[in-house]
């Protein structure tokens, strides 16, 4: 008996090289007069967003609002600093290039902007009862999927922990897939947020309890999209058919996950990633196969179902082909030249303490509750100490 | 068919049950662990629940509205609150749906999940022999 589903998808996915460079029609299909465009520092002083802001120039002048305070990790008073800019201007629509960060920025932002209040009222899930200001994103990092997800994470710094916000109402109107602002990623951000594309797909596909056909089917092309050009795209970054096809995977990726949900490598992620400022793709990179070893007794058929699909296993045999997959996602990691061992990422070692606080993050981390097998505290402090 | 007809069997059901988790030792010493307040709000009948454990030291039941202000409120219709405590509603599922609203932090809200699990075992007769209700078979 299949399980019963729902899938949402929003978004409107524009693809095509030079596509960003027409975003003032986007924003024009969607009504917007007025634009906040969020950004960060470091991409507005170089040029690939040149000809996105030449085409939202054609809106007029004083009618795009240029915001590029966005550090590393989204953090609530960045949030709440854009929020008062584009109220403060009137802007009607939210153009968003960028990272993971810079994306999920733009996306809490909107809700204060268009709901008004605090973002810390919004927290939570399904808090939404409408539709938010039209917001068009635009990735440059194949990736976080942040431009079709129908969630965002924002740091508090202050509590060191990640606040998720999840709502329908939070993906964007419109993603605009463009590989030539991504030529430039250089190659460790280009492995690092594409283990994060595969991380996603393989924990969406293991959701038994969430998954569907939709789903399912996305995450096997995306990853075969993946295993086929996410190394071509980091040797070679002008490759631009690697690009598109890392950037369409990650898209993929991303409406599947927002579907689905994720599972034990991204609470695990998010759980070190709040404690110890680590990149959140690199961090998946490590915990990958840790993950999949803890669920390969119950996750083995569906393990092995992506094995078969990416033609790296044909023994008939499920267990065999779901270590066959684990096997390829370390050598695409070692390929890649990602680290292998949180202490390799800056993290220090971890006193009994801090594993209990980051067991604890990691237990009551929202993604834990579409992992397919049960997890235990015990069971996270042992992966903690492993991948270490 | 509604599990509940009215606010009243609501809260009547959902204050004993209460009760009773507070009684039990396992169950309310990890709720004192989570110090924390939670309410829970109830559409189709209306009602809701304030659980507040924040002191560590005791674990106060409030049925109905209150003042205190809760870190965590989850809101869905009186039947998908029925399922849950029945042990039969998938909480993936039903937030996936958006049957299930989770407002503030959702680790903390998630962390009580294993805490109250063991009530799944209490509600059935808890519902069944709850004076403001008429027999419904679970």
């Amino acid at each position: 008996m299949m399980n019963p589903f729902v899938f949402h998808s929003p978004t409107r996915i524009i693809f095509g090289e030079y596509a960003a460079s027409s975003v003032v029609d986007a924003v024009r299909e969607v009504g917007g007069t007025k634009v906040f465009f969020v950004t960060d520092d470091f991409l507005l002083k170089s040029k690939i967003l040149e000809p996105v802001l030449a085409s939202l120039a054609e809106l007029g002048a004083g009618c795009t609002i240029v915001f590029a305070e966005v550090p590393p990790d989204s953090e609530i008073k960045t949030v709440n600093n854009a929020a008062k800019i584009a109220v403060d201007a009137g802007c009607d629509c939210v153009v968003a290039v960028g990272g993971g960060s810079v994306l999920d920025t733009a996306k809490v932002a909107n809700i204060c902007i268009s709901m008004g209040g605090h973002l810390m009222e919004y927290q939570g899930l399904n808090n939404l009862a409408d539709r938010l200001k039209p917001l068009i994103a635009i990735p440059t990092t194949a990736g976080t999927g942040s431009e079709v997800s129908m969630v965002a994470m924002v740091k508090d710094s202050v509590e060191s922990k990640k606040l998720l916000f999840g709502s329908r109402f939070l993906a964007p109107d419109v993603a605009i897939l463009d590989p030539t602002l991504i030529v430039s990623l250089p190659p460790r951000l280009t492995a690092a947020t594409g283990m994060d594309a595969v991380t996603h797909a393989i924990e969406s596909y293991s959701s038994v309890i969430s998954s569907s056909s939709f789903t399912e089917a996305l995450c096997l092309q995306a990853l075969r999209f993946l295993f086929d050009n996410l190394e071509r795209a980091t040797v070679d970054g002008t490759d631009i058919e690697a690009r598109s096809a890392t950037l369409i995977a990650s898209t993929m990726a991303g409406v599947a996950f927002t579907n689905s949900g994720v599972g034990i490598i991204h609470a695990l992620s998010h759980a070190v990633g709040a404690r110890h400022n680590t990149h959140h793709g690199a961090t998946n990179s490590i915990f990958l196969p840790y993950g999949m070893d803890f669920n390969k007794d119950v996750a083995a058929p569906r393990y092995a179902d992506m094995a078969r699909f990416l033609k790296l296993d044909d023994s008939g045999n499920d267990e065999k082909a779901a270590q066959a997959l684990i096997d390829a996602v370390k050598q695409l990691a070692q390929r890649l030249n990602l680290p292998h061992r949180l202490r390799d990422l800056g993290v220090s070692d971890f006193e009994n303490e801090q594993l209990k606080e980051l067991a604890e993050l990691a237990a009551t981390d929202a993604s834990i509750m579409f992992n397919p097998r049960e997890v235990t505290n015990d069971d996270l402090i042992d992966i903690f100490k492993r991948a270490y | 068919m509604a599990a509940y007809k009215n606010t009243e069997e609501l809260q009547q059901v959902m204050s004993e049950l209460w009760d009773k988790i507070k009684a039990d030792t396992a169950m309310s010493a990890e709720l004192l662990k989570a110090q924390l307040v939670v309410r829970f709000d109830y559409k189709e009948p209306k009602g809701s629940i304030t659980i507040d454990s924040s002191d560590g030291q005791e674990i106060k039941v409030y049925p109905g509205e209150c003042d205190i202000k809760p870190l965590v409120e989850m809101s869905m219709s009186a039947d998908i609150a029925h399922e849950f405590w029945l042990g039969k509603l998938s909480v993936p599922m039903a937030i996936l749906t958006g049957k299930m609203i989770a407002k503030g932090p959702v680790n903390q809200a998630l962390a009580l999940l294993p805490a109250i699990k063991p009530a799944f075992a209490i509600y059935p007769q808890v519902y069944e022999t709850s004076s403001a209700r008429s027999s419904t078979p679970v």
